[in-house]
């Protein structure tokens, strides 16, 4: 054989077995694209809309059924107001905390469990108790948590250095330095817990309005958690990437954007404790947090109306009137009301208001992150050294934030089919371009990216996935940049206009969490109420 | 150069090629085998290159006692390769079940393929140092070794694993090695003394692994079988297990995930330790529970009481329970139990069906496996335990196969310090079962019953007020020596314990 020639076989063949590999791994994988209506949303922005064809009287209109919408509605029912509508986009109630089903078991598509509540947060540990979590009684000296609901064990793991490690802290293959400086950032971070300002108040408390106005505290705002850590010679790159998962992973907003007071403030704000739990448990259910906020609907179904586009809110005299377009019957429509909660975040609401100022104020204010949450189900998959399946499985310096085994609380044996939920919060660019990369993206590519990431740790992942499921949120959730917490601007916009339009929403509590939308809800239904009781 | 000359030189260098392909395919299959059978891939990997790199060297320092013949002795290392190599995998999935010498045969696989491969290049160099100029030679031979080793890399596990598997990766190019020793000796006949041996040597090779890569799958089986002692009567695989039984002339055993069950040369001793405490300290139970258990075994025990009216066996898989209650020996073994009217057999989870129970019963036999992962672990966890108390009638007794209080000290005493941590009362008890070693049983009780042992069936092969009493005491070393956490399905503290003590106790 002629020297080129063999060597140009040897080309030849070297291609042809890796083009017989890509055929191999050429699997085509279902599923599809979900999005959060953002078609029917942007109507909103785009569309003229005609005259409504029908008007109705109402006391009390809220817009968006989110956790926000949901907690306000439930207050109100519960004060014993009836005639209320809730609006809302979606075909289901629920917002962030949306879930679906399948034969294996419910799943979620967003929020996905809750921190054991903070135990000063009475309203929220009743409702807690009204949904069977906490299962003691009030009198009780710490509360009882479900067993069932409690994350079981093993609950985290690490893919690091080549291996499994327990535990989302890194630890295995990690240099005494670094270890050193993780550890003294715990210790800060307990420290932070514990701390109370002049003013007597937690430091940082939740809801985090209650957190003190000591200054010591309140400057944190004005710089981002990397300044800080930086300032504080915390430089380890597996502390930094740690502290960076963690901002992502709760706020969808990386560490060298976010406040250091909301950075901080995961870290030092959880101080729940049970007979059976502690500030570092949590609370999970297979449809993640739609478990409990399928409690909060349990009564109001009569008031909801899905797929409802609210496009515009006037103030008359002695009323709102509230113009939505109905999806299902492809008309407009009008609502009198005398009160109304805005449930629905800042960019929308100034749309709804028309309100030019609103949207300037928001424009230049605030910037809400776009995500893509995936559920795979999937067979059995092959596995690398370390901890088995946990309930969170995260990837050291992947672009995602790893899964969620929605089987986990299952305690049946021998489970061979799983639901998945993969997280990934869009932050390698502008809100604006991931947004727009993001709705541009077939299903093939988004299977494609979660694989390749995936693929890192179970090798058989492609044979085994049966189906891929995404949802882009265009606007998860909003960014706790700096001077968000400790400035004017959320004041600003959440304050209720002619004591009749009030605003519930987490971007104005400043911090994505249940907690923060339940008691958002909570105090715009407690203003609706006096307005209400005084007109009446 | 003639031309003559230029062709001999293109064949020794494809052999070159074909042998560093090879010899990098022989070390990635011992690393990939080594990554299976023995784990943590990191390790694995890093020592095989290792001594694989070092061997070659050795073969390189041997190769200046080869004096004579070299084209000779390149064509024997050349079939030597393909033998040892060829056959690398299949051997060593054949020995891993004699754990300890496995190691050692895989690093002398390694050792030998490397020394053959490092023996190899220096002796071509010399083949053709008086027939090309000593740079073009270095340059030729080193880019066809780069180059087959990018090959093998590549194809490795692009296309071999994937399609081929490991036994007949290694055949395959095993059958490669000799085919090419083969050619060499034909081609080169008249410049070698005693071709024709070499030539038979190569086509007895050739044949033998043809034959080894079309049965390579009853190699496989056949690796299997050998992880067990005894002849495998039945072996299949259901969705939840793997099911296996065995038999030597005095026994049959069964194996669940490789673990042993039972074996008929003792189980009795097992099963009657299992039920008869309970059983006999309860007024004419009635209403019976077992969970796990779809031997049936616990179930011939327990039918000895004529008081019994109902027994309910909750087994998760129905392969099992079909199994019990049809293949003659072990219809014969249980006196089938699982047959009698008596009994109703529910193929369902024990975790949830106990969930949705809504009846008493005077006794609970609950026979699960080992808590040797985190599945299994929540059966041995409170919420579990709370179920099963609710299930209990107030003078009701359960009874817990709890694992072996010698091995496993903590273990054992977590299950007890957990089933006391939902408020029942609880004894435990052991006795030795030759097959398994000393093992434990936990009763619970809602309250302590009064008349302890007072009825025991006749006639008991193990079990009389004598050797119960001898069980109800546990000497030093099957105690635990410390405060134990109570199992919990958010903390998973059993299967924590139980690893550390069972991990240590087979690593002897």
């Amino acid at each position: 054989m002629q020297r080129r020639s063999f060597i140009q076989s040897i080309a030849g063949l070297t291609v042809v077995s890796s083009f017989i590999a890509s055929c191999h791994r050429q699997r085509v994988i279902g599923g599809s694209v979900i999005g959060a209506s953002a078609h029917t949303g942007h109507l909103l922005r785009d569309k003229k809309f005609a005259a409504p064809v029908s008007t109705t009287e109402h006391a009390v209109v809220i817009v968006g059924g989110g956790v926000s919408g949901l907690s306000a509605a439930r207050h109100l029912h519960r004060q014993g107001i009836r005639d209320i509508v809730i609006l809302d986009l979606e075909k289901e109630m629920g917002g962030n905390a949306a879930c679906g089903k399948n034969d294996i078991s419910g799943y979620p598509w967003g929020a996905h469990y809750v921190p054991i509540p903070n135990n000063d947060l009475t309203e929220y540990t009743d409702f807690m108790r009204e949904c069977g979590v906490i299962t003691s009684d009030a009198s009780a000296p710490l509360p009882a948590y479900n067993d069932y609901y409690i994350c079981f064990d093993p609950e985290e793991r690490l893919y690091i250095n080549g291996q499994w490690q327990e535990g989302l802290i890194p630890q295995f293959g990690v240099p005494a330095g670094d270890k050193a400086q993780i550890q003294q950032f715990l210790d800060k971070m307990q420290s932070f817990r514990l701390a109370k300002g002049q003013d007597g108040k937690d430091a940082f408390a939740i809801p985090l309005d209650n957190s003190s106005k000591d200054p010591a505290f309140v400057q944190l705002d004005s710089l981002t958690m990397k300044q800080w850590l930086q300032q504080q010679g915390l430089t380890s790159s597996y502390l930094q990437w740690y502290v960076n998962y963690c901002t992502r992973d709760d706020f969808g907003t990386p560490y060298d954007e976010i406040s250091a007071w909301v950075g901080i403030h995961y870290f030092a704000s959880r101080k729940g404790k049970g007979s059976n739990a502690d500030h570092h448990d949590v609370l999970t259910w297979p449809e993640g947090n739609g478990w409990l906020a399928a409690h909060l609907k349990k009564e109001l179904q009569p008031y909801f109306h899905n797929q409802a586009l609210v496009t515009r809110i006037l103030q008359e005299n002695d009323r709102l009137t509230v113009d939505y377009f109905d999806v299902k019957e492809s008309r407009l429509k009008r609502i009198n009301a005398q009160q109304c909660i805005l449930a629905v975040p800042q960019f929308v609401a100034g749309r709804i208001l028309q309100d030019e100022a609103r949207i300037q104020r928001v424009h230049q204010h605030m910037q809400y992150s776009p995500w893509m949450v995936a559920n795979i189900r999937t067979k059995e998959l092959t596995e690398r050294t370390g901890p088995p399946l946990s309930w969170d499985n995260v990837l050291y310096n992947s672009p995602s934030l790893g899964y969620v085994d929605a089987t986990h609380q299952d305690i049946r044996q021998g489970i061979h089919l799983r639901n998945l939920t993969y997280y990934r919060p869009l932050t390698d660019h502008t809100p604006v371009e991931e947004r727009k990369a993001a709705l541009e993206r077939t299903h093939a590519e988004w299977v494609k990216l979660i694989v390749d990431d995936l693929e890192k740790v179970h090798a058989n992942i492609t044979d085994a996935i049966e189906e891929v499921n995404v949802m882009i949120w265009g606007h998860a959730m909003a960014k706790p940049l700096p001077g968000m917490i400790h400035g004017t601007i959320r004041q600003e916009l959440a304050a209720s206009v002619n004591n009749r339009l009030h605003f519930a929403h987490t971007d104005l509590a400043g911090n994505s969490i249940f907690e923060e939308a339940f008691y958002q809800g909570l105090s715009a239904a407690k203003k609706v109420m006096t307005h209400l009781s005084r007109t009446i | 150069m003639s031309k003559k000359e230029n062709g001999a030189q293109w064949l020794l260098l494809t052999a070159v090629f074909v042998i560093a392909t090879c010899g990098l395919i022989y070390e990635l299959v011992a690393g990939t085998l080594a990554s299976y059978l023995l784990g943590d891939s990191i390790t694995q990997f890093s020592t095989i290159i290792g001594v694989y790199l070092f061997s070659m060297g050795i073969g390189s320092f041997l190769s200046k006692y080869f004096n004579n013949n070299l084209l000779a002795w390149f064509i024997r290392i050349e079939l030597l390769v393909g033998l040892v190599g060829g056959f690398s995998s299949a051997l060593l999935f054949i020995v891993f079940p004699l754990a300890a010498s496995f190691r050692i045969i895989l690093y002398t696989i390694v050792l030998i393929t490397g020394v053959l491969v490092g023996l190899e290049i220096p002796l071509l160099m010399r083949i053709l140092e008086k027939k090309v100029a000593f740079k073009e030679l270095v340059s030729r031979v080193f880019t066809f070794d780069y180059i087959g080793a990018l090959l093998a890399s590549l194809i490795f596990p692009l296309l071999l694993v994937p399609h081929l598997g490991l036994i007949r990766t290694s055949l395959f190019f095993g059958i490669l090695n000799v085919g090419v020793g083969w050619y060499l000796a034909h081609h080169f006949s008249k410049e070698i003394r005693q071709v024709v041996l070499l030539k038979t040597a190569a086509i007895t090779l050739l044949l033998a692994q043809l034959v080894c890569f079309v049965f390579s799958e009853s190699i496989m089986s056949y690796s299997e079988t050998m992880t067990y002692d005894d002849n495998v009567v039945y072996a299949t695989s259901t969705p939840y297990q793997r099911i296996v039984l065995t038999k030597n002339k005095h026994e049959l055993r069964l194996f669940l995930n490789g673990n042993l069950q039972f074996s008929t040369a003792d189980e009795y001793r097992y099963h009657e330790a299992l039920v008869h405490p309970a059983f006999s300290s309860l007024n004419q139970p009635e209403q019976v529970l077992v969970l796990g258990g779809g031997d049936g075994l616990a179930v011939r025990e327990i039918l000895k009481y004529p008081s019994v009216k109902q027994v309910t066996l909750v087994d998760l898989d129905p392969a099992m329970t079909k199994l019990f209650s049809h293949q003659e020996i072990l219809v014969r073994l249980n006196d089938s139990s699982l047959l009698n009217s008596k009994v109703h057999v529910h193929n369902a989870d024990a975790f949830t069906w106990l969930r949705s129970n809504k009846i008493l019963f005077d006794a609970i036999v609950v026979d699960f496996p080992d808590p040797s992962n985190f599945s299994i672990g929540k059966l041995y966890s409170t919420s579990f335990y709370q179920l099963l108390k609710r299930a209990l009638r107030p003078d009701g007794i359960a009874v817990i196969q709890s694992t072996s209080p010698y091995v496993a000290p903590k273990s054992f005493w977590c299950v007890d310090t957990t089933l006391r941590s939902v408020g029942l009362h609880t004894i435990a008890y052991h006795n030795y079962v030759p097959s398994f070693g000393e093992w434990g049983y936990i009763m619970a009780t809602p309250s302590a019953p009064h008349h302890w042992f007072s009825h025991l069936p006749s006639p008991l092969k193990f079990l009389n007020p004598t050797t119960l009493q001898l069980m109800l005491t546990f000497p030093e070393d099957m105690k635990a020596h410390q405060l134990l956490d109570i199992n919990k399905l958010n903390n998973q503290a059993l299967v924590k314990y139980f690893e550390e003590e069972w991990g240590k106790y087979l690593e002897h």
